[in-house]
């Protein structure tokens, strides 16, 4: 596993968690959890509902105190010029009602620690990216459900964060709000922020994030980079669509109904790989092959076969395969 | 502590809680409130202050020798022979007998000091004292010449002193009706002031908690600093209320006579200002700190309305029971009232006014005043640490008690679906 990479150090890390627990009463939150963000990537924490996330992510911010383990951020235990260096955009989260949006903006850059003229100036631009520049002087309860959203947003980067701690960025957003949000992210990837997102949107951590942890009853399920937790649920099998007699295939042992109604799903036996199955469908005339692909799963199966059945054999298969690696 | 974030945070409470419409109408229209009901005061105590009909017989001592025989003297008006030893108890059984309603006494050295003391059993009359005034003016310009007079003696006949029989303390008559109005109006302020500023501190703790805006807060700033900040910033607007009516009041006494005559009764010694202030500092932490702990603990505005009625409710007992106080103000509701934390400043203030409070009940007071407001600051922090999180879910006295007992920085309950 890669809870404890000997050639890195903690000041590699972005954020370094050792064996933290949290209990509330008889119940355990969060149980000896390791994890490790490294700099500059998009990480994502995934889980169901009650799982431990926003417990987690509150131990990292300091809202919440661990009962056991350790946690350091950016380097180092958190401190006020930490706590500077981050930008939060909780689940659960809202704005002063009765507050003009550039005058809340400011207050909230203020306690990140940035002069007024500063976090002015960088309101106003961020403002106008957003298509907010003409509601600066409106109330947030005069905006809509997506505008709060962006101003929410534009108060978690407003003070240039080395580290962005986001809780569904996306709930809430029209497609090209969605997409605005995206381009931003990556945008401050590429400038080097580190970006731990929490999301229920599957395909959003497909496209987006470099590496996952996954969360269930307290207890790490899954973590590692997502293309590998993906091939590691990978069945022998190959989808296919086309013309012709799958089950006649050389190697496929069973043929089982794809999603759409026009693929097929093609389960190898033993001793036959995709690569064998794709050389032979190249060679016969009697298959029109219009697409061939590995069947690996998505993060949402995994997810639904993790969280709906074991998740500590979950964890165990991963790591067999990844120690046989 | 970060102090610096502390003092963002009480800016932006004091800012957006002075532009709101609470605070205005307080700030504004409660000194106009004021002002009519001082106005209807002074014209009940000139319709007062007009009439005589109270001193048919007014006995006068003539230690100075100028009352002339040839002078008209009023009517009622009649000299009194008194002994030189035990000169005031003989003047008060006089008056206890009915031989006269007002006996005043002309100092010997009158023509220089113009010190004239009057005695009664009932308040002396404005009416009274221009009697007296007049009387003594008719006979001075009768023998001018003859004693000398000086000429100040003739613009301005006495500097009169009122002794009242009890207790025989020396007491203008402004300030006999200043000891009385005044403390009941500064408590009135008082009181205002007070519980406007708390409400200002759960209403923004509730909202803050209700928007969801406190997770946002509280990875900026520590729990700590927001509490110290939102006390510094509400401290500041409830000083502001208070020196704005004090201004209004300064207005008032300096540009009209009445005003100027009802204020100059306020002959309250440095010591009962300190006190004073001192107190109000002391009430609103502790109100703040009440408030601050009620709107952390509840869920939504109107649970946190409830409560704060109810705490205000309580607050407010002494003003409600004044009948109590005014009758004997060293009764024993007016004492226990003195000594219970939530009521004692404002309890303390009205018997102040009304009598000689007795330095060991308000040596008792206050540290009771101060270990409860102590006490209840620290439970306050730990209520809003716990609380503040807890969205829809209220902090019950039995989970506080058990989020204690286990560890006082994690409530003994998720304090959020995750």
């Amino acid at each position: 596993m890669t809870t404890n990479n000997s050639n890195s150090s903690v000041a590699d890390h972005a954020i370094f968690v050792q064996a933290i627990t949290k209990r509330f009463g008889n119940f355990t939150a969060v149980d000896h959890v390791n994890f490790e963000v490294n700099r500059g990537e998009i990480f994502s924490l995934l889980g169901p509902n009650g799982a431990g996330k926003t417990t987690i992510i509150r131990m990292i911010l300091d809202i919440l105190r661990p009962d056991d383990g350790q946690i350091q951020v950016l380097g180092g235990a958190l401190t006020d010029a930490t706590k500077d260096r981050i930008g939060y955009l909780p689940e659960e989260r809202g704005l002063y009602k009765n507050v003009k949006v550039l005058e809340m903006l400011i207050y909230l850059g203020q306690l990140k620690g940035m002069s007024t003229h500063d976090v002015r100036v960088r309101a106003l631009d961020l403002l106008e990216r957003f298509g907010l520049s003409d509601n600066t002087k409106s109330k947030i309860s005069q905006l809509s459900k997506g505008m709060q959203q962006k101003v929410q947003t534009i108060a978690t980067i407003l003070h240039k964060p080395d580290l962005l701690i986001i809780d569904e960025p996306f709930s809430g957003l029209d497609p090209v709000n969605t997409q605005l949000i995206q381009d931003l992210l990556y945008e401050m990837k590429a400038e080097g922020v580190t970006i731990v997102m929490s999301t229920h949107q599957m395909h959003q951590v497909e496209e987006m994030a470099d590496r996952l942890l996954m969360i269930n009853k307290g207890q790490r399920v899954l973590y590692g980079p997502v293309k590998e937790v993906r091939q590691t649920y990978a069945q022998n099998a190959v989808i296919v669509e086309g013309e012709g007699n799958w089950t006649t295939v050389p190697g496929v042992k069973e043929v089982l109904a794809g999603r759409n109604g026009h693929e097929a799903k093609l389960m190898l036996a033993p001793g036959f790989t995709p690569d064998d199955v794709m050389q032979i469908l190249a060679s016969r005339k009697d298959y029109a092959v219009r697409r061939f692909e590995l069947a690996v799963p998505s993060l949402n199966e995994i997810f639904i076969q993790v969280v709906g059945g074991n998740g500590s054999r979950a964890e165990a298969r991963y790591n067999d395969v990844r120690a046989a690696d | 502590m970060n102090l610096a974030k502390a003092l963002i945070v009480a800016r932006r409470e004091y800012r957006v809680n002075f532009r709101s419409p609470g605070f205005l109408f307080m700030a504004f229209a409660f000194p106009l409130i004021i002002l009519g009901i001082m106005f209807f005061i002074t014209q009940f105590i000139i319709e007062r202050e007009t009439s005589t009909d109270d001193f048919q017989k007014v006995g006068y001592v003539d230690n100075a020798d100028i009352v002339q025989p040839g002078v008209e003297t009023p009517e009622g008006y009649f000299a009194l022979d008194v002994p030189e030893v035990e000169a005031v108890p003989y003047i008060e059984q006089q008056l206890k007998d009915g031989v006269a309603d007002a006996i005043f006494v002309i100092d010997a050295n009158y023509t220089l000091t113009g010190q004239v003391d009057v005695y009664s059993q009932k308040n002396v009359t404005e009416a009274l004292k221009e009697d007296i005034d007049r009387f003594l003016s008719d006979h001075l310009v009768a023998q001018a010449d003859d004693l000398q007079v000086p000429a100040e003696r003739l613009v301005e006949p006495m500097d009169v002193v009122f002794r009242t029989l009890d207790t025989d303390e020396r007491q203008s008559e402004a300030a006999l009706i200043g000891r009385f109005l005044l403390p009941t109006i500064f408590v009135f302020v008082f009181f205002i002031a007070t519980s406007t500023t708390s409400q200002f501190m759960m209403g923004g703790v509730v909202e803050e908690k209700e928007n969801r805006l406190m997770e946002i807060l509280a990875s900026s700033v520590r729990p700590l600093e927001l509490l110290v900040g939102k006390l510094l910033g509400l401290s500041g607007l409830a000083f502001t209320q208070i020196a704005f009516w004090v201004l209004t009041g300064a207005v008032i006494a300096l540009t009209t006579e009445q005003g100027r005559d009802f204020f100059s009764g306020a002959e309250f010694q440095t010591s009962d200002i300190l006190l004073m202030i001192v107190l109000f500092v002391l009430d609103f932490v502790l109100m703040s700190a009440i408030m601050l702990g009620v709107g952390a603990a509840v869920t939504a505005e109107a649970e946190s309305r409830q409560a704060g009625g109810f705490i205000g409710l309580i607050a407010v007992l002494p003003i409600a029971a004044n009948a109590l106080f005014f009758t004997n103000p060293n009764g024993p509701i007016p004492v226990i009232l003195s000594f219970f934390p939530m009521t004692s400043p404002v309890a303390i203030i009205m018997r102040i006014g009304l009598t000689s409070v007795p330095t060991w009940q308000i040596a008792v007071s206050m540290v009771i005043l101060i270990a409860s407001t102590v006490g209840v600051l620290w439970l306050a922090a730990v209520v809003f640490r716990l609380g503040m999180l807890m969205y829809g879910k209220v902090l019950t006295p039995k989970l506080l008690w058990q989020s204690l007992r286990e560890n006082q920085n994690t409530p003994v309950m998720t304090p959020l679906s995750e």
